[in-house]
């Protein structure tokens, strides 16, 4: 027999699971490192009389379950409690116990995922499909009922007629020499090849059009979108005159329409007094709704700086004799009229709203022009809280 | 029949060797179907059918079409779903339980319980999803940034189950996969057909039986088990808190947890048991998939059955102890009240008829088990409709009490439940090897050296 | 010496233990009858706790040996004799009850009229909590569990000289026959001594909470036997580390299911947040008992969980050593976590009193006197039992 250069191994096949035991404990005892035993299934104690240690792949388990659960609790907390604070159930904004469940899942997912792909992946190499002992008959012997040993070709002190000698010597039968596979080239870039890719990635784009657009397009629901009814604004033949929106009967009054009566009169502010106490919920909201309605032109405390930038002509300081004159009706008239360049602000502000707009306006005119005893009252505050409230 | 008690029961008989194995196990996919198995499968596809065109008219004109209205939100679709991931339960049993306890017999009927576990969890969810109403809104389950910068609600048990079932089915899956290489290794090395070979060669993924192999794959399975092992305490638990961790009476009360999951591997095994008779008939897998199987797998349905029954007892007990007039109301209203019909059936089926496998003439009597197991699975079924339906249907308020009555359409979903459930079930047959080939020869007699392996130590 | 065909040579327990035993149960015991007559009301909710303990052994111990011959288990069989000797406790529970029954005004809120009447959940609740049927109950319990212990060990005993299989079918007959009895007895139990000292509370898993506690101390205890009489060559020189992996394993097991069960029973009561079911809870949060409950956590599962995890600790008798005596010890703080809070229904505070630490001491005593005298009676391998050679030759 001549040397082969491409010999990668040889194998023995034996009879008994006993058989094989004691051959691998001899191919061990000999010295051989760069041997494997194949067995149709799992032999007791082969792994002790190989020389295997325990498997340590417990460790990936133990360290991607860990991993996972402390990653998805952080994250379920992170979730409901910072970055969209949101309370569910009565339950306080980082309710952990309810978070154990789907820890716990996670937990098995991770580590069970990354054991079974750690172990055919990392740990085995797998796929490994032209390994040279895959269509050997000892393999498929192997697959039924015969146990094997194999040396390969790779280990220091292989000889190749020696490691026969000695499979023979330890009642090994059907001793087979397993030769490299040839390598095989594979152009990737023939003609067919992308001919044959073109052809599918043209088959697969058109089937997939048809299938999702015309196949299986469905509109569930259809019947909310498609309604026998008429929009507004668009044409109907129902109404003789074609339009789909109806003009209301003559003397409609719309809800809750208070009418202003004193609409172009020439003193209005006589009847109009000002209903309302100056509470602190309602200052609050009168200086929201200033600074929303009234600031942009008339300054954020009244003082006639408009934030407008030229764009609109400034609205006059609230701070003038005039205007702190004004009794409340004249100013609740011009709010719901406008004046000169001010337009009516009727629509946008209902009428608590102005009126209380009105009080803030007074509150903003008292600061800048304060009596002594509103010094005093300060004074009595600040000892009171401690604090210095004039800053 | 006197047992010896110094030897172990044999689990495989006839004394078959180990290439014997081969045959008896690959047959159903080396032979063409029978006419038998075509009838079966026409049947079974049929139902799938109805179950599609329902699918499909719920999804077209909503869940209106479906029997539910307030206050009886949940009906069919939620006990369907109960009642399929329950079946599941009993495949994780066998393949990771008993494995763990170390359970020999359960070679024979691991991968077949293990395939019917990820076809039961394929079929239980379709249910949750369909139920919604709106199954393609179904993404926003996922905790993914998306464009409402908005995250699911992670308190919500439902939730949870989006999490448990997943994960069931994932590790399920993985676990089934798992113990498939080596065996599709074999068929691979068998075959001499070349589209079949290339088909096996890409799913074993170039296994060559090593023993450098073994070691790692054996602690893999063994660790799987272990994580698999409480995952199933935990799905159908979780499954149990959609319910009780809610007020409605019937609901709320602490052992639910134990008991889903003890109700799930009682269907579980009964579904198993079911499926399995008819298989070792057809198959001629008598000596595998022995009596001794089927008695084992009796008494743990004994087991579950009676754990289930204490379930029941503990619940009416503590109704009446707790001295709430809503929870004595409602478990007084499940014996006497309009759904009595659905609890006579539970109690007989799922508490009352198991105590038979007290007897060893029924252990041992397949007719007998394979009635039992049906009764079981339609027990169990109504087990689930009794607490979803009746519960509902009369909670606090008389006022809003109301009945539930199914339409067609209801009925219709159920039919496609089982037919998807058991089209998969009949392909799998024919595929792959319904019975692992490796765990099989590794429990033969004399399959394991009598020599160990290490030098001094025993 | 007589030698038997496993390999089993009797070797008779040192007089020592005698000593010891009987000087810890007459100091327990004394201190005891002392605290009773001081003061009966507190004395009497410390024995409470011990006297659980010894039920947990007793029962639990049974349940091992029954579960071991309905199961078909072998590789537990050259131990089951150990789990024997301990449910020889259940006999002697008939004697120690007789101080709980005497003062059961004491513990029990709901056996004073005045308390019953002031509420209308405890006047529903008199058809079960009541004086007469309390004793019947308890004391029927008791004794079905000693006829079941009778025959089960009597078959067992005679097996080790008539070598008779048939022995072993009739005990797996009648333990399969114990079991659902024990399910249902030992959730009369623990509703009954436990749930009921707080009669308003309820839950429907509480006894299978107090099941998982009790399999998991008679199996520390077991671990705890066998390991120090194997050591010392009192066993099989064929009972090895991978028994003991096996029960290690077992511990972690229950380790986990214990604490499924516990967390199931709180994630539904703090869920669903109702006055009634919280209130026990709360009794357990406030003040000093919020260190206890979390020390539970810690001790029950926690601790145990992370230990019992790695597959090398499983192997080495020394560490399974110290999580045996760890878990004899949380099961007992679990069971004064599941007594003393209950106090305040009773009508007076929670303190700590130093009869608390006497009973145990009392308890292990006792245990000791009982193992030491079957001990000389009988051997500690069941030398006839037909799956001791497949137990001993047990392999992982």
């Amino acid at each position: 027999m001549s040397e082969n250069k491409n010999l990668n191994s040889v194998a023995a096949l034996f009879d008994t699971p006993n058989k094989i035991i004691n051959a691998a404990k001899k191919v061990k005892e000999a010295g051989y490192t760069k041997f494997d035993v194949n067995t149709p299934y799992p032999v007791h104690g082969m792994d002790k009389a190989m020389g295997l240690g325990q498997s340590k792949i417990g460790y990936v388990t133990l360290f991607f379950g860990f991993a996972g659960a402390i990653f998805i609790f952080l994250f379920m907390g992170w979730t409901m409690a910072i970055n969209y604070p949101y309370i569910v159930g009565g339950k306080p904004l980082f309710p952990f116990q309810a978070f154990i469940p789907i820890t716990f899942e996670v937990t098995v997912l991770c580590g069970s995922i990354a054991t079974v792909v750690g172990m055919l992946a990392v740990f085995f190499n797998l796929p490994f499909l032209n390994h040279p002992i895959h269509d050997s008959n000892y393999i498929k012997e192997v697959s039924i009922d015969k146990f094997g040993v194999v040396i390969e070709a790779q280990d220091p002190i292989f000889e190749r007629d020696k490691v026969t000698e000695f499979l023979k010597s330890l009642g090994g039968e059907k001793i087979e020499y397993i030769n490299e596979p040839e390598k095989e080239e594979f152009k990737i870039l023939q003609p067919k090849f992308i001919l044959f890719l073109v052809v599918v990635a043209a088959l697969t784009s058109f089937g997939t059009f048809i299938t999702l657009n015309k196949l299986m397009y469905v509109v569930p629901f259809n019947w909310m979108d498609n309604q026998r009814k008429s929009n507004p604004q668009s044409e109907t033949n129902f109404f003789y005159d074609g339009y789909a929106m109806r003009t209301p009967v003559v003397g409609t009054v719309a809800k809750e329409f208070m009418p202003y009566p004193y609409q172009g009169q020439a003193q209005p502010e006589v009847p109009l007094a000002n209903p309302t106490l100056p509470t602190e919920q309602l200052l609050k909201m009168g200086q929201e709704k200033f600074l929303t309605f009234c600031s942009p032109c008339h300054g954020n405390y009244a003082q006639g700086v408009s934030r407008l930038k030229g764009q609109f002509p400034p609205g006059p300081t609230l701070h003038s004799a005039k205007i702190i004159g004004y009794s409340d009706g004249m100013i609740y008239n011009i709010i719901t009229n406008g004046q000169n360049a001010m337009p009516s602000y009727a629509y946008q502000i209902p009428r608590e709203q102005r009126w209380a707009i009105i009080d803030y306006i007074r509150v903003l005119q008292r600061a800048q022009n304060p009596n002594p005893s509103d010094f005093q009252a300060i004074k009595e505050l600040n000892k009171e809280s401690g604090k210095n409230a004039v800053n | 029949m006197n047992i010896d008690y110094t030897k172990e029961l044999a689990l495989v008989e006839g004394n078959p060797r180990l290439a014997d194995i081969d045959e008896i196990i690959t047959r159903p996919l080396t032979q063409p179907p029978t006419r038998k198995y075509y009838i079966a499968l026409s049947i079974s596809s049929t139902a799938l059918l109805i179950g599609a065109y329902s699918l499909w008219l719920t999804l077209y004109y909503g869940i209106g079409m479906w029997g539910n209205n307030i206050p009886v939100g949940w009906a069919f679709d939620i006990t369907n779903f109960v009642f399929w991931i329950g079946i599941g339960h009993a495949g994780t049993l066998i393949s990771a339980i008993l494995f763990l306890l170390r359970q020999r017999w359960r070679t024979g009927i691991a991968r077949f319980a293990e395939g019917m576990t990820i076809f039961a969890v394929m079929t239980a969810g379709i249910f949750p999803v369909i139920h919604t109403g709106r199954p393609w809104l179904a993404g926003y389950l996922i905790p993914y940034p998306n464009q409402h910068l908005l995250w699911p609600n992670f308190v919500s048990p439902l939730l949870w189950d989006v999490f448990a079932v997943s994960t069931y089915f994932t590790v399920s899956l993985m676990f089934w996969y798992m113990g498939l290489i080596p065996d599709f290794a074999i068929l691979r090395d068998q075959t001499v057909n070349k589209i079949k070979k290339t088909i096996y060669s890409f799913f074993s993924l170039g296994w060559r039986h090593s023993n450098r192999h073994w070691r790692h794959y054996e602690k893999t399975y063994m660790i799987m088990a272990g994580l698999a092992t409480p995952l199933v305490l935990s799905v159908h638990t979780i499954v149990s808190f959609d319910f009780a961790v809610s007020l409605i009476p019937g609901w709320h009360t602490t052992i639910f947890p134990p008991y889903f999951v003890a109700g799930a591997i009682y269907s579980g095994f009964a579904m198993v048991m079911t499926v399995l008779i008819l298989v070792r008939k057809v198959f001629d897998m008598e000596n595998i998939i022995t009596l001794n199987h089927l008695e084992r797998m009796a008494k743990v349905m004994l087991l579950t059955g009676s754990l289930v029954a204490y379930s029941y007892l503990m619940e009416f007990f503590i109704a009446w102890y707790s001295q709430i007039p809503a929870e004595q109301y409602d478990f007084w209203a499940r014996v006497v009240g309009p759904y009595r019909w659905a609890w006579y059936f539970m109690i007989s089926c799922n508490a009352l008829i198991p105590q038979l496998i007290w007897f060893k003439k029924i252990r041992r009597s397949v007719t007998v088990l394979f009635i039992i197991s049906i009764c079981a699975n339609i027990g169990m079924w109504f087990e689930r409709f009794v607490i979803i339906v009746q519960s509902l249907s009369r909670d606090y308020l008389p006022s809003s009490w109301h009945m539930f009555t199914p339409t067609l359409v209801d009925f219709g979903v159920l039919t496609g439940s089982f037919g998807l459930f058991f089209t998969l079930v009949l392909l799998f047959a024919k595929t792959m090897p319904v019975i692992s080939i490796v765990e099989t020869k590794s429990v033969l007699e004399g399959a394991q050296p009598t020599v160990h392996g290490g030098s001094d130590h025993e | 010496m007589p030698s038997t065909e496993v390999g089993y040579v009797r070797r008779e327990l040192p007089e020592k233990l005698k000593t010891i035993g009987l000087s810890l149960f007459a100091v327990g015991t004394g201190l005891g009858i002392i605290g009773f007559l001081i003061n009966p009301e507190r004395t009497s909710l410390s024995y409470l706790v011990t006297f659980m303990f010894l039920v947990s052994i007793g029962i639990g111990s049974l349940f091992l040996v029954a579960l071991e011959y309905a199961v078909g288990a072998d590789w537990s069989t050259p131990f089951r004799r150990i789990s024997e000797f301990l449910a020889a406790v259940i006999p002697f529970l008939l004697i120690l009850v007789i101080p709980l029954l005497l003062n059961m005004r004491n513990i029990f809120p709901w056996t004073h009229k005045s308390i019953v009447n002031s509420s209308e959940l405890l006047k529903g609740k008199t058809a079960y909590l009541n004086i007469p049927f309390f004793i019947i109950r308890s004391l029927g319990i008791f004794i079905i569990w000693w006829v079941f212990y009778y025959f089960i060990i009597r078959n067992s005993r005679k097996q080790d000289s008539s070598k008779d299989q048939l022995l072993t079918k009739k005990n797996v007959n009648i333990s399969s026959g114990f079991i659902p009895v024990f399910g249902l007895s030992i959730t009369a139990i623990a509703f009954d001594w436990m749930m009921s000292l707080e009669p308003n509370w309820f839950s429907t898993i509480f006894g299978v909470y107090y099941f998982s506690g009790t399999v998991w101390c008679a199996l520390a205890a077991l671990t705890l036997i066998v390991i120090l009489l194997n050591e010392r060559g009192y066993l099989h020189r064929k009972i090895d580390s991978e028994h003991y992996y096996t029960l290690g394993l077992l511990m972690f097991a229950f380790t986990v299911f214990w604490a499924y069960i516990a967390f199931s029973q709180y994630l539904l009561i703090w869920y669903a947040d109702l006055p009634d079911e919280t209130i026990w809870f709360m009794h357990r949060w406030i003040g000093p008992w919020k260190i206890v409950s979390l020390a539970i956590v810690f001790t029950h599962f926690i601790f145990p969980f992370f230990y019992l995890l790695s597959y090398k600790v499983k192997m080495q008798a020394k560490k399974l050593k110290f999580i045996a005596i760890w878990i004899l010890c949380a099961h007992l703080l679990d069971l004064y976590w599941l007594v003393m809070p209950g106090m305040p229904s009773n009508g007076y505070q929670y303190y700590f009193s130093w009869t608390d630490l006497v009973f145990p001491i009392a308890g292990v005593g006792l245990l000791i006197l009982i193992f030491k005298y079957l001990s000389q009676k009988y051997n500690l391998l069941p030398i006839g039992d037909p799956k001791l050679q497949r137990g001993l030759d047990f392999h992982l």
